[in-house]
């Protein structure tokens, strides 16, 4: 007998053991860091943080901020760039419950990490007093629900690369249209070349031309969130691609800075690219590129859309593990609107465009020998940067929403058009934002 | 977690002992049963503690996770997040997911095909190594064993750039003959990744059907010398059917093994824009969870990659046994 | 056994080593068989040729050059240095949490599976069949299976991103328990373990020191599997680390190879360091194959 209830009482230990563990597992990120209390900085005490970044170089930058601040020391990490990995890990270790103080965080992704509880909301720590020195409309990409949830660090305002030799070859120079783009592409295939690629694994570049044309994917409304990825916009977009990637007159074999695209940039076979002004550092590493490529304003849509668009630029957010929100976030001010930080970054990290308005960074006020002599930066991206979508605004699951895309997009090779994918991804979308328990609807037309 | 119960409770009997030297004596063996009670669990309480903390423990723990689900008031949740009880919906949402089920179907396609061509040539290497007319079988072996002991990571570095254009000399030497193949593209890569698996695992399979052929007898050897079978017939007569519980074993772990895969998809995905982020069911849960946050999803996902393993082994031993009887 | 394959002397009753099984076999076969051995092996082995060439390389030589073939510039210890120094050393940080993982990790598991499957063969207690089941399945269970639960668990328990999160769920090895208990079952012989209940030994001094001592065979295997199952590991590590110092040397390889398309000096070190982190496996590979021999069949052999 005293066996069955040795038995017994373990059974009974361990059944109530696991249940404890058990009950204590909530599911991670379900509890929210900006109604507890503000975390106060404590003066004159020595603090660390950490901001992990997947800008290259970055702790020499931070070291001149060290140099200037004994007390609040910067240490950098390096994380593969956001989708390729540093996101999964930001949020593993967010569910964790640890992390670093800063995080290099895309606009784009700033919903969806508010989504997990992982931003901390700036204006609680003063963010305000900073906003005048920073391009209102990236500011506002940063901005939600009141809230302030990342510094801008950088952005991609667009524009077009082309090696003039090869399009000279047909008679043509940068094309000012998409119209006209396609009648130069349709040109180069005789001379067998490719205008530009179209990356169909990856869902950014449509995107980023669709915001050109003028769409507006998502608005927040007072009952939720407001889907529209038909508008006329967005289907001009797709039909255009459409039909280029039907007449063979984009490489979609390959993406843009893919090492099969350096090789075939180097031979020619590849005559401009339409990309972000952070596309400078890398068209430079195409051998045998310097003094072959200019940099011009991107083609518009007509007489609708804008004159340029976004692809890529990113913030810095404090995560809500943080011990020290107000000294990370004087960091994130200092490293992207002083001259010294700005200056800085583009010497060691080869950072995108400046944020600040009254700071482009010294090293781009001059010619490039590389683009043929150009001063492109002041030119062709300074105004760019003026010329972009205002309305645009970024959702949560944006990573899932622009694999929705892409993964249709690989079907456009086996006869799924853009257009279908794009209509059917909107479906998905609705139902991966009512799987996650927002609420969503679709633009009454 | 197991140990407290188990020790605590016969904490007399225990300091009682050691003094003592139990004789086979009468009076000695009540003490001495219950020591030889106690000591299996002793024995057993480090594994069991272990093994409940990292098996069943986040068992329950996905099972549980898996029946959860978060909803959110406000644009981001920022008013609110509450869980609740949600039945199978996660299940429901793991299975209506077309890329998870296509990965599950991507890994099938992989299994039938990659396992049977590893397991095969993995038996034709050990054969061979066997076999009266292999020379230098010592350094063979040695050879093929080799990649066993480089991570799938690592492995999967290395074939990368066998298959990168532009790096790889495979590419270049197929120029020379006018070819230019695509290691990466949507209808090859699956198989390059299988290239991979089987240049990892060949010969580690072959080591341990090696060993099953060298367990052997003899006798059986010489009899089929006495009928004048030629190695073709001892091969197939003799060897495979004597290996054959070898080769099952190694067959039910190449089935989990292959829905396991990972590693090699995940870092093959940074060359080739053909693998998508929910390419291997593994990499679904994966994506999911730390991708996409959905954390209730991905646990469900991840019980039903085990329920699979799970089936698709059992089926297997089910279907050799049938066989076989 | 190296040496019965080589040996020339017939021996024939013991094993059917190669030269008793056919002597006098035709040289057109030899030929075939050892032509089909070698091309195997080329298989095998260029991957791991192409990349000691390529560490010899410098980057512009990597692209501009065929891989197979030497490059004019000998780069390798200049490559080799970088690899070490990068990063104050990180790299040498990575091998060695690496050798902490698999090597700690394989001894304790290697222990605990032998306490627990010589526990299961050797003594009748009720229960033993349930606990042995479940174990079994887990034998089946994926790892990677549990790895996501597994971190949520020991993200609320506080454990995930510590060397623990990687190094106690490297301690749990069913399979090695199951061949223990195989292993144990044929060999432990329980009159051994009378006598030495009979000398007045405590049982689990007679596991440590009888059981441990017939078991040796058996463990020497589940050390290896362990060690090179934890090795090879990346799923776990992946998914529970994100501080770069507590990587194993899996992780760290793949953390440089994301660097590449941005700066293609990390080509470098990425072959550097596959170069360096698979020599010494390789060795031991070689070194240690005859150990693999009884292997996982150990158990159905007898």
């Amino acid at each position: 007998m005293p066996r069955i209830s040795r038995r017994q009482l373990l059974h009974a230990g361990l059944g109530t053991a696991a249940l404890g563990l058990l009950s204590g597992c909530a599911t991670p990120g379900t509890r929210s860091v900006n109604v507890a209390p503000t975390i106060a900085s404590v003066p004159g005490q020595k603090i660390t943080i950490e901001y992990w970044s997947w800008l290259k170089n970055l702790q020499p930058v931070a070291d001149i901020w060290n140099a200037a601040n004994p007390n609040v020391q910067v240490k950098t990490v390096w994380i593969p760039g956001g989708n390729q990995g540093g996101y999964p890990k930001l949020y593993s270790a967010l569910a964790a419950g640890g992390g670093p103080d800063l995080a290099h965080v895309e606009y784009g992704v700033i919903p969806s990490f508010m989504m997990v509880n992982g931003l901390v909301d700036l204006t609680r720590y003063g963010a305000d007093e900073f906003a005048g020195r920073y391009d209102k409309t990236l500011w506002s990409q940063s901005s939600y629900a009141g809230g302030v949830y990342g510094i801008p660090q950088d952005s991609g305002p667009m524009a077009t690369f082309y090696q003039p030799e090869i399009l000279d070859k047909v008679g043509a120079t940068a094309p000012t249209s998409w119209d006209e783009w396609a009648q130069v592409a349709a040109e180069l295939r005789k001379a067998k070349s490719y205008m530009d690629c179209f990356p169909l694994a990856e869902a950014g570049f449509f995107t980023a031309l669709a915001a050109q044309a003028g769409a507006q994917w998502f608005r927040a409304d007072a009952d939720g969130w407001i889907i529209n990825m038909t508008d006329d916009a967005t289907m001009k977009v797709a039909r255009f691609f459409d039909q280029a990637i039907d007449q063979d007159l984009v490489q979609t074999d390959f993406g843009a800075y893919s090492p099969g695209w350096f090789a075939a940039a180097g031979k020619g076979e590849i005559a401009s690219l339409t990309s972000a002004s952070w596309g400078d550092a890398l068209v430079k590493g195409i051998s045998g590129g310097a003094g072959k490529w200019k940099v011009a304003a991107m083609p518009r849509w007509g007489a609708s859309g804008f004159g340029s668009s976004y692809l890529g630029g990113s913030a810095v957010s404090v995560l809500a593990n943080s011990r020290h929100p107000r000294e990370s976030l004087e960091f994130a001010a200092w490293l992207t609107s002083t001259q010294q930080g700005v200056d800085a970054e583009i010497e060691h990290c080869g950072i995108g465009w400046s944020p600040a308005t009254d700071v482009i960074g010294t090293a781009r006020q001059q010619p490039s020998e590389f683009f043929s002599g150009q001063n492109y930066n002041q030119d062709i991206f300074a105004p760019a940067a003026l010329e972009q979508n205002t309305q645009w605004s970024w959702w949560p699951s944006q990573q899932q929403s622009f694999n929705i895309l892409s993964d249709g997009f690989r079907f456009k090779a086996s006869g799924t058009s853009l257009v279908d994918t794009v209509v059917d991804a909107e479906q998905k979308i609705m139902t991966v934002f009512k799987n996650s328990g927002l609420s969503i609807r679709k633009e009454s037309a | 977690m197991t140990t407290p119960p188990t020790r605590t409770d016969p904490a007399g009997a225990a300091a009682a002992r050691p003094g003592r030297t139990p004789n086979t004596g009468q009076r000695g063996s009540g003490r001495r049963t219950s020591a030889v009670e106690r000591a299996p669990w002793l024995l057993l309480a480090p594994f069991l503690a272990l093994f409940i903390l990292t098996f069943i423990l986040p068992i329950l723990a996905a099972l549980l996770s898996s029946f959860t689900k978060v909803t959110r008031s406000g644009l981001f949740g920022e008013a609110g997040i509450t869980s609740k009880f949600a039945g199978f919906s996660n299940y429901a949402q793991a299975l209506a997911d077309g890329n998870f089920v296509a990965s599950m179907g991507r890994m099938l396609l992989f299994g039938v095909v990659q396992v049977p061509v590893m397991i095969i040539m993995a038996t034709i290497l050990a054969l061979l190594l066997e076999s009266a007319s292999a020379r230098w079988p010592a350094f063979f072996r040695a050879a093929y064993f080799l990649p066993y002991g480089v991570p799938g990571v690592i492995a999967t570095i290395l074939w990368s750039f066998m298959y990168v254009p532009g790096l790889s000399p495979l590419i270049d030497i197929a120029g020379w003959f006018g070819l230019s193949p695509d290691f990466l593209g949507p209808s090859t890569v699956l198989w390059s990744i299988a290239n991979i698996v089987t240049w990892s695992y060949t010969g580690y399979n072959m080591l341990i059907i090696i060993a099953q052929l060298k367990a052997i007898p003899a006798e059986v050897y010489e009899a089929a010398k006495m009928d004048g079978a030629s190695p073709v017939k001892v091969a197939l007569a003799i060897q495979l059917p004597l290996i054959k519980p070898a080769l099952v074993l190694t067959t039910i772990f190449s089935i989990i093994g292959t829905l396991q895969l990972f590693a090699e998809p995940q870092v093959l995905k940074t060359v080739s824009p053909a693998i998508d982020s929910q390419y291997t069911p593994n990499l679904s849960a994966y994506t999911t969870a730390f991708a996409y946050n959905d954390y209730n999803v991905a646990a469900a996902q991840a019980v039903l990659i085990a329920l699979v393993a799970f089936a698709l082994s059992f089926a297997f031993l089910a279907f050799t046994n049938r066989k076989s009887s | 056994m190296t040496a019965q394959l080589t040996g020339s002397s017939p021996k024939p009753a013991v094993k059917p080593t190669a030269k008793s099984k056919a002597p006098g076999r035709k040289k057109g076969t030899s030929i075939l068989v050892t032509g089909i051995l070698v091309v195997a092996a080329l298989y095998f082995l260029a991957p791991v040729y192409w990349v000691v060439v390529a560490s010899t390389k410098s980057t512009a030589d990597l692209f501009a050059t065929n891989g197979f073939a030497f490059a004019e510039t000998f780069n390798l210890w200049h490559n080799l240095s970088q690899v070490l120094s990068y990063d104050g050393g990180i790299f040498v940080r990575w091998f060695l949490n690496s050798v902490l993982y698999a090597g700690v990790g394989a001894l304790l598991a290697t222990y605990i599976a032998a306490a627990g499957g010589y526990a299961l063969a050797k003594y009748k207690f009720r229960g033993a069949n349930l606990v042995f089941g479940i174990i079994l399945g887990g034998v089946l269970v994926p790892g990677t299976a549990t790895a996501l639960p597994l971190f949520l668990l020991f993200s609320q328990m506080g454990l995930a991103n510590t060397y623990w999160s990687v190094l106690l769920p490297s301690l749990v090895s069913p399979f090695g328990l199951f061949l223990c208990r195989i292993y144990a079952q044929a060999t432990v012989d329980p009159a051994l373990l009378e006598a030495a209940r009979l000398d007045g030994a405590g049982e689990i001094r007679i596991f440590h020191t009888v059981g441990l001592r017939v078991l040796t065979p058996a463990l020497v295997t589940v050390f290896l599997f362990q060690l090179v199952g934890v090795w090879n590991n990346y799923f776990l590590p992946l998914v529970m680390l994100s501080d770069t110092k507590l990587y194993p040397i899996t992780l760290g390889l793949n953390n440089w190879l994301s660097q590449v398309n941005r700066l293609p000096e990390f080509y470098q070190l990425t072959t550097g360091g596959v170069l360096l982190s698979i020599i010494p496996l390789a060795i031991a590979m070689v070194v240690l194959q005859r150990f693999w021999r009884g292997g996982l069949t150990e158990g159905s052999v007898k």
